[in-house]
């Protein structure tokens, strides 16, 4: 497959999102730009522009109207995808390091860094979508902060008012946002900092990714570890491919480790492992640096992979990739 | 005089540069000249396929959106700057870690080797490195510029032909003034009052054939006066004349007269270049 070099940004890319139809493809980077693209053919939409800093993270709801995006500079804000307008902007005391949009499109949940005496704080906004979406209500719905580690990642779930968070220790844990109690907890699920997380299409397991070079599934509801990939370099992305058995990872020797460790440092290469065999079973090369974040068309058709090399190199399958089936003619029931 | 050379490609005429369409495969043809100055034709054939997808109302009506942020204004289209086709990767699927594995066997794969493993000397043929060549002084004169290629065949050519003090083991070319005990025998001439060598107006001859000897040089430059040293450029090991020669004069203005007489004029079958010598640099 030829993939399409998306040239937008130049500093290493934090996030990569597709909207829910797939035809948009949202990134966003250190140098403080978030791109969306057209991912048939490649073309750039347009920018949205506003942010002093690091973007660090990017959300789209499922009707591709609201964009919300987090960064260093201690901003939430809210933009019109159409127009690259933004809407709304919320200010806290230390940067936002991750949002999502919950499956109905009226709440947004964002973790924002602990730093100088803040506590790391996850907050969960109401969104109102009346109007052209530029009232919002400054106070977040609910706040509260995380016991224990801080926490990295978090996505909403299918149980009401649950969001699933990773933390920096390696934990994974289910909190209730509406009284801030933690429900339940893996302690162990990673032994370091877990680096993204991903909801399977139905939302009922997710994927993890953690430094500690593995990435697991874990079922939503009981956070039961279903699936564990280990690999040999530090994990900075984990995605699930739709409709296929397979699991796409990301990572790489941070550019600082790389010449203090040997042994095959700087493979910078999006593995393919079976979901349920937990075996490699393909790689694509390409990427001048690590892979800092993977993401799957909803379709399973393409994914994309942004590096810290600030392209985004996005690959349409091709037909050996839907006809090949490495274990057999057994079909999964997904 | 030379004839400039033609070739049919500098017949065709300036012919201009067209399209067609056939079925959906566009040619352009193009003219146009390269940085070498020559003629080029480009042909490019383009094959434009249609391709048709449908895709949910709502994603037809995004693909309309006007563009805006950085690309505000730009028209449909991808943009070169920003959108490129990358080369192709391949993705294979198979069951288990090969991929893994077969990576660590390529890079323990141990080098190999050019020759086959059999060591062979270029010069002599024997069991041992070039470098190491026993005959390296007579035979290894095949590495000097300007060798007629008589090399490995000149075994007669003594070994002390180079004249130089490095003699059996040294293959560079040592001038006459540095080799050992060079100075005030063989060739060297006491100029009057003690004046060395190095002071006398010293012509360049060049374009000499390759038998033309020391005497030849002398009788042609004797005739406008006194010559003081002649010494005719040769090959190491073959002695055949290199093509050049330097001529000493004991005055300068003969040297001058003999320079604008001599430069030009046919010696041999050649025409011979004269001119001053340069200075020898001292290589620090």
């Amino acid at each position: 497959m030829r993939p399409i070099l998306l040239q937008g940004h130049e500093r290493s890319l934090t996030q990569i999102k597709y909207n829910r139809d797939g035809d948009l493809l949202f990134s966003c980077s250190k140098d403080h730009v978030i791109n969306v693209w057209y991912t048939h053919n490649g073309e750039r939409l347009g920018t949205y522009d506003g942010h002093n800093g690091t973007v660090w993270t990017v959300d789209v709801d499922s009707e591709s109207k609201f964009l919300v995006s987090g960064s260093a500079d201690n901003q939430l804000r809210l933009w019109n995808v159409a127009t690259g307008k933004c809407l709304y902007t919320w200010e806290f005391p230390t940067a936002v390091k991750r949002v999502a949009f919950s499956e109905d499109d009226k709440q947004v949940v964002c973790i924002t860094e602990q730093r100088m005496g803040y506590q790391c704080t996850i907050r969960v906004f109401n969104i109102s979508r009346t109007g052209d979406g530029s009232k919002q209500s400054k106070e977040p719905a609910h706040i509260f902060n995380p016991v224990g580690s801080k926490a990295t990642v978090c996505a909403f779930t299918s149980q009401s008012n649950m969001i699933f968070t990773g933390h920096e220790s390696g934990k994974v844990a289910l909190f209730n946002f509406k009284t801030g109690e933690e429900v339940d907890s893996n302690e162990r699920a990673h032994g370091d900092v877990v680096t993204d997380l991903q909801m399977s299409p139905d939302k009922t397991y997710c994927i993890t990714s953690s430094k500690d070079k593995s990435a697991r599934i874990h079922d939503t509801k009981t956070l039961d570890v279903i699936k564990t990939f280990i690999t040999e370099t530090p994990l900075n992305s984990a995605a699930i491919a739709p409709n296929k058995p397979y699991v796409l990872l990301g990572g790489g020797q941070e550019a600082m480790s790389v010449t203090t460790t040997s042994l095959r440092q700087g493979k910078f290469e999006t593995r393919f492992w079976h979901k349920v065999f937990e075996e490699e079973v393909g790689r694509v090369k390409g990427h001048f640096g690590p892979i800092n974040t993977i993401a799957v068309h909803p379709k399973g058709i393409s994914y994309a992979s942004g590096g810290e090399d600030g392209f985004v190199r996005v690959h349409h399958f091709d037909d050996s990739y839907f006809k090949t089936q490495p274990y057999g003619d057994l079909q999964i029931e997904d | 005089m030379s004839i400039p050379k033609t070739s049919w490609a500098d017949d065709v005429e300036e012919l201009v540069s067209g399209q067609q369409e056939d079925d959906n495969i566009r040619t352009v043809v193009e003219y146009s000249v390269n940085e070498q100055g020559k003629k080029v034709k480009i042909t490019r054939k383009i094959k434009r396929t249609l391709q048709k997808s449908i895709v949910e109302h709502q994603v037809a009506e995004r693909q309309k959106w006007d563009k805006f942020g950085a690309e505000k204004g730009n028209a449909q289209g991808p943009d070169r700057a920003t959108t490129a086709v990358g080369e192709n990767v391949y993705l294979t699927l198979s069951a288990g870690n090969k991929s893994a594995e077969s990576e660590q066997q390529e890079e323990k794969k141990p080098i190999k080797s050019t020759t086959g493993g059999k060591v062979v000397c270029r010069l002599c043929k024997g069991d041992h490195f070039t470098a190491k060549c026993p005959y390296k002084d007579t035979l290894g004169g095949l590495d000097n510029p300007g060798d007629t290629g008589a090399g490995p065949d000149d075994d007669t050519v003594p070994p002390s032909d180079a004249a130089s003090g490095a003699g059996p083991t040294g293959s560079k070319y040592i001038p006459p003034s540095l080799r050992a005990g060079a100075r005030g025998t063989g060739e060297t001439m006491r100029g009057p009052g003690g004046g060395s060598r190095d002071d006398l107006p010293t012509l360049r001859v060049t374009n000499i054939s390759e038998d033309t000897q020391e005497n030849d040089l002398r009788d042609l430059f004797g005739h406008f006066g006194r010559v003081a040293r002649v010494y005719v450029g040769r090959d190491r090991d073959t002695g055949a004349g290199k093509g050049f020669a330097f001529v000493s004069f004991e005055d300068r203005a003969i040297a001058q007269k003999a320079m604008e007489k001599v430069n030009g004029k046919g010696y041999d079958n050649l025409i011979l270049s004269v001119q001053w010598s340069q200075p020898r640099t001292d290589p620090k």
